[in-house]
């Protein structure tokens, strides 16, 4: 049975999930809130079992296909939690749903398994697998209020560039096996730098970035991000901005830092390229946004431009940002979602009234919402400061292979600059819009409310004190042998 | 690389044949046939030589798209568990395997058996509405 308790996490989160289903079989209507909550549980319970996980360096399972080193811990932990926070906002979101309540529990459990998965990829059979998991996933999890026509939309947008990216990327595998003859990553790396450099399989590595650029959300593969993430509902939004993003984070930074660490000048300049024309793209389209979920559809992509910038780095130093990039981005994500969740206007289905006076309706949501933003945007003492510092140092600090490093650095400033204005516009929008004051206060549940907590406590814990999740995030990428 | 590509001439000789049969059956028709020469008999739907009953548009249930996923579903159980009945006796035999040979399998079926429950507590074999 070697390598069955290297996946026990993940048969944990799949296990939960089956039960979930089942479980729903026997209960009543009035109690389906409780399944959100023991699913929610349960990823609780998988992820403090995460730290008890016998550890002996680096393991690999399946002929090397499956790894599990502390990089895969790290972004195994990064998901569970992503997990828990988009089941406890669900719960709430849970009565805009027409049928399926527990369904959708069981299938973001099935997505965050998938996730798991790609967190430990080291065979580009596994890194299909596991991303199609996770897409497939969400193809149902985004069109699930069946009744509302945005949400179809953009299940249907969701669903055509995804099967189109998951076309490119088989290709690129494709291609890659029929020039290295493998699929292993850590094969690929020892194969010499005259099968490496071969035209046919840097054609095939440009098409899986294709694939996996399309869940990160780079430009130029970002066409469906704004309207899918204004379409879907909630939970999914925060699940596919932050988990979603994370898996095509992970499955790239493995295959670029290990399979294909000799030619990283080959992979460097692009993602560079990339990353700037993203930051770009992304900062300049979010400033005339006027829908919320938009202008977080538009920040994803700014973000994603930063974590390419990061890893394009190509050193230790880059990896540890990413990895710290993605904690900082998560909380802040979740900060938003949550509030965007719970600060509904009964009657009407746009948000437009949700951000206006929301200081009025519940002074915690609205600080939530301002220490989010002020993350995202980069301002200290919040999370998101200490992770763009990070991406700065690592590009100032960059290998070799960076080029024009002045030149990336000011589009990340510049990036940085933009999205204070349209961060703090939504700040603006909940403290000083005119507003009828005639608007219930918001009443948040005991769960949520500790979701809330857990979420404003993590984002100053990596703002003031950084320390311990940059310690981890570097002892991370030391197990990859960086 | 030559050598390689030689290996494909009877594939591109196949293709060949394909396209001359095909666009030669389609010419030969309109040559020899007798166009515009339409007859009741001739417009009916073809069924295999019968003469066909009723009309060719019959609606089906809804139901039989759940009918069809269940086989499905079903049907890929049997296909996994075929080879593994036949080879149960050598994987026995082994023992690295002895174990995982059942759990694997037991798991595996516990799965279905899974989905099976949840199709009939949520009515999928309910067709009385």
């Amino acid at each position: 049975m070697k390598g069955l308790e290297l996946i026990g996490l993940e048969i944990a989160v799949i296990a939960a999930g089956i039960a979930i289903l089942l479980l729903d079989l026997w209960t009543a209507k009035e109690d389906k809130r409780r399944l959100g909550y023991a699913a929610a549980l349960l990823v609780g319970v998988i992820f403090l079992a995460s730290f008890a996980m016998l550890f002996e360096g680096r393991q690999e399972a399946f002929h090397g296909m499956y790894v599990l080193d502390e990089f895969a811990l790290f972004f195994k932990r990064f998901f569970l939690i992503a997990a828990l926070l988009v089941l406890l906002i669900s719960v709430e979101f849970a009565d805009r749903f027409e049928s399926g309540v527990a369904e959708y529990y069981a299938i973001t459990l099935f997505a965050l398994a998938g996730m798991m998965f790609a967190a430990s990829a080291n065979d580009f059979t596994l890194l299909f697998v596991s991303i199609e998991l996770v897409a497939v996933c969400f193809y149902v999890l985004v069109s699930f209020q069946r009744q509302r026509d945005r949400s179809l939309e953009a299940g249907v947008k969701y669903l055509i560039t995804g099967a189109l990216s998951g076309g490119f990327l088989v290709y690129g595998i494709a291609l890659i096996y029929g020039t290295a003859g493998t699929l292993n990553f850590r094969e690929l790396a020892s194969l010499g730098p005259e099968v490496l450099e071969s035209r046919l399989l840097l054609l095939g590595l440009l098409f899986v970035f294709v694939g996996l650029g399309f869940k990160i959300a780079v430009v130029p593969f970002q066409i469906w991000v704004p309207d899918v993430y204004q379409g879907a509902p909630v939970p999914t939004t925060a699940f596919l901005a932050a988990g979603s993003k994370g898996a095509g984070v992970v499955l790239l930074a493995r295959l670029l830092y290990t399979g294909l660490r000799p030619i990283a000048d080959r992979w460097g300049p692009v993602l560079v390229m990339l990353a700037m024309l993203t930051i770009l793209y992304g900062g300049l389209c979010a400033i005339p946004q006027r829908n919320f979920r938009r202008l977080m559809g538009y920040s994803s992509i700014v973000n994603a431009g930063f974590i390419l910038l990061a890893l394009a780095a190509g050193t230790a130093d880059g990896l540890a940002a990413t990895l710290f990039y993605l904690a900082a981005y998560l909380y802040g994500v979740m900060g938003a979602f949550v509030v965007l969740c719970l600060a509904r206007c009964p009657g009407q289905e746009d948000e437009t009234c949700v951000l206006a006076g929301l200081h009025h309706r519940s002074p915690l949501l609205a600080a939530t919402l301002t220490l989010a933003m002020v993350s995202l945007a980069g301002i200290p003492p919040a999370a998101g400061f200490f992770g763009k510092f990070q991406v700065f140092k690592a590009v100032i600090g960059q290998g070799a292979a960076f080029p024009y490093p002045a030149w990336a650095l000011g589009v990340a400033v510049f990036g940085a600059v933009v999205s204070l204005y349209f961060y703090l516009n939504v700040v603006r929008t909940v403290f000083w819009s005119s507003t009828s004051e005639s608007v219930a206060p918001i009443r948040i549940s005991h769960a949520t409310r500790w979701a809330v907590y857990l979420v404003i406590f993590a984002i100053l814990w990596l703002g003031i004190l950084p320390g311990a999740i940059l310690n981890l995030a570097e002892y991370a990428v030391h197990s990859m042998g960086l | 690389m030559s050598s390689q590509l030689e290996q494909f001439i009877p594939v591109l000789m196949l293709g060949a044949f394909a396209v001359i049969v095909t666009v030669g059956m389609l010419l030969l028709s309109v040559v020899l046939g007798r166009r515009g020469r339409n007859s009741r008999m001739k417009n009916i739907a073809y069924e295999c030589g019968m003469i066909p009953i009723g009309p060719s548009n019959v609606r089906l249930s809804v139901k039989f798209y759940l009918v069809a996923m269940l086989f499905i579903l079903f049907d890929i159980e049997v296909v996994f568990l075929y080879p593994w009945a036949v080879i149960y006796r050598e994987l026995l035999a082994e023992p690295a395997m002895k174990n995982v040979a059942l759990i694997s399998m037991v798991s595996f079926l516990g799965i279905l058996f899974a989905g099976y429950l949840y199709a009939v507590k949520k009515g999928a074999f309910d067709w009385k509405d």
